[in-house]
């Protein structure tokens, strides 16, 4: 690529670096909240159910099942809440939105931002974890390939939060959709427990949500294996899904 | 120029706007005047294109605005009544975030960040966080930001709402210098005061429909230049004139309480819109 063309396409996909500095000063403001948001809930889990209730899982200690699955957990939550509780406040209560959607950035940069921002956040949060238990789980293998599922799985969990802030009509949605559908699946999703243990039907519709299958290869990963195809096209149909909708409530809804 | 083309905007069976039809010119002044509910902010929000028309189109030099139209979006800026702004983030974090939603540079949003809190007189606050700013403070910052990226079409949706006078002058001032840089500006008032002080030309709008739209002194002219105002028992009723003669005629024949004065916008506004509020 030459200079020319490098510096039209930075000029042309200025908006998303607007949205990601916006984030980056957010994150810079509430470092420590978002730090000991990030790391409370997770570590509770691991002392309860990790150091607490000493067991086995598949004849290995119940730690290395359990540490992949609260990464996993982490990203969806830190993505999820970056992008959820922003939205909300910044489309309901301080109208803040209203600067984005006047000003000239294309709207589906203004949502690329917003995804690939929330989904560091989740990174963020999961590598928190990942020092905090580095001691304790040494053993485990964490690559490239678990980093770009976490991206992957913050990216899903994002968009998600995008369409729920779209269609959230009070302020007090946002922590309403984190008790619905947060909290549910960081039990339920493979976080915890094999979702092997499940009964049929339910098992099958656990097992297709995207935190079952981002925890199902981040653990295959920190057990030596490979993480198998199928976890990827379920995380990127989701995207897909997600991605596609926040894109068109952005530009058609009506009353934004 | 702004074009309102059959503009409507329903939410559910009400109709906040209805079927608005008028041409603002390039660098004219103009004025948007309705009671509470009139549609002024609804057809601002549908300006800055937060609210979809549920019929018709606005055009922007000829251009349809919509959300995918970055060329007229980048010469539109919008002062909303409410201060519709990042509440955590610092004076010099509202004006650089908005520099970089409209691709400027950097050194370029430093230059223009210190020349308008200077102008406004906030540039000992630019660290402060907006949540902490007096009311007065958040509007002049709305402004520098409108302000920030150049605009050619300013829209204001109640610029001195909550303002004192004082406040309410230095707003004016701005204003006028800004048009007379050639600013195409809209603005929505309930203070007619202001409208007729600052606009060239003014719609008043009731119910979401257009009643009329002319200049202020059009306007006037058109009810009567002077005014007889008779007091009985407590309420005020006026009467207007084209000729002065009759005026003076018609005091002489009224109470001892009455006076003549010069008929204002807002007589106009009150015998057109208060009137026809009057009847439901």
């Amino acid at each position: 690529m030459s200079n020319g063309s490098e510096e039209d396409w930075v000029n042309n996909n200025m908006g998303i670096l607007a949205v990601l500095w916006e984030k980056w000063r957010e994150f810079l403001r509430d470092f420590y909240k978002i730090t000991l948001a990030a790391t409370v809930s997770p570590l509770m889990y691991l002392l309860v159910f990790g150091l607490g209730i000493q067991t086995t899982s598949h004849g290995e200690p119940y730690l290395n099942f359990l540490v992949p699955g609260i990464v996993a957990m982490s990203t969806m939550t830190g993505s999820f809440s970056a992008v959820a509780q922003n939205m909300s406040v910044q489309r309901l209560y301080e109208k803040a939105l209203d600067q984005v959607m006047v000003s000239p950035t294309p709207l589906w940069q203004f949502i690329l931002g917003q995804v690939i921002g929330g989904a560091l956040r989740g990174m963020y949060a999961a590598g928190v974890i990942l020092l905090i238990t580095l001691p304790i789980s040494s053993s485990l293998i964490f690559n490239g390939w678990s980093f770009l599922i976490m991206f992957l799985n913050g990216t899903v969990f994002a968009t998600i939060a995008l369409v729920l802030s779209f269609l959230a009509k009070s302020y007090s949605d946002a922590p309403r959709y984190t008790a619905y559908i947060i909290v549910p699946m960081s039990f339920l999703c493979n976080t915890f427990f094999s979702t092997d243990q499940m009964p049929m039907g339910f098992r099958q519709v656990i097992g297709a949500l995207p935190l079952s299958q981002a925890s199902d290869m981040i653990r295959r990963i920190s057990a030596g294996g490979q993480p198998g195809i199928l976890g990827f096209v379920v995380l990127l149909i989701y995207l897909v899904i997600f991605a596609g909708l926040s894109v068109a409530f952005i530009y058609r809804k009506k009353n934004l | 120029m702004i074009e309102l083309r059959d503009l409507t905007k329903r939410f559910g069976d009400f109709t906040a706007v209805d079927h608005l039809d008028m041409t603002i010119n390039t660098g004219e002044f103009f004025g948007f005047l309705g009671p509470n509910g009139a549609g002024k902010t609804t057809t601002i929000s549908m300006l800055s294109t937060v609210l979809l028309p549920t019929e018709g189109q606005i055009f922007i030099d000829g251009s349809p605005l919509n959300r995918k139209a970055s060329e007229a979006k980048r010469k539109i800026s919008v002062i909303t009544q409410e201060f519709s702004m990042r509440q955590d983030m610092t004076m010099d974090e509202v004006m650089e975030y908005q520099g970089r939603l409209y691709y400027m540079k950097k050194k370029e949003i430093r230059q223009k960040t210190d020349e308008l809190l200077k102008f406004t007189g906030l540039e000992e606050y630019r660290h402060r966080v907006v949540r902490h700013l007096s009311g007065g403070m958040k509007r002049k910052l709305m402004v520098c930001r409108a302000l920030m990226t150049d605009p050619e079409i300013l829209l204001l949706d109640e610029p001195t709402a909550g303002m004192d006078a004082i406040s309410r002058r230095q707003m004016w001032n701005l204003l006028r210098q800004l048009h007379a840089r050639g600013l195409t500006i809209l603005l929505t008032t309930h203070y007619i005061d202001e409208a007729q002080s600052l606009c060239e030309r003014v719609a008043l709008i009731d119910r979401g429909k257009l009643d009329t739209i002319d200049t202020p002194q059009a306007l006037i002219e058109e009810l009567g230049e002077f005014a007889v105002d008779e007091t009985a028992e407590d309420s005020l009723r006026s009467t207007y004139f084209h000729d002065r003669n009759d005026a003076i005629a018609y005091l002489s024949g009224a109470g001892d309480d009455s006076v003549m004065r010069n008929t204002t916008l807002e007589d106009v506004f009150v015998e057109r819109i208060g009137r026809g509020l009057g009847k439901q």
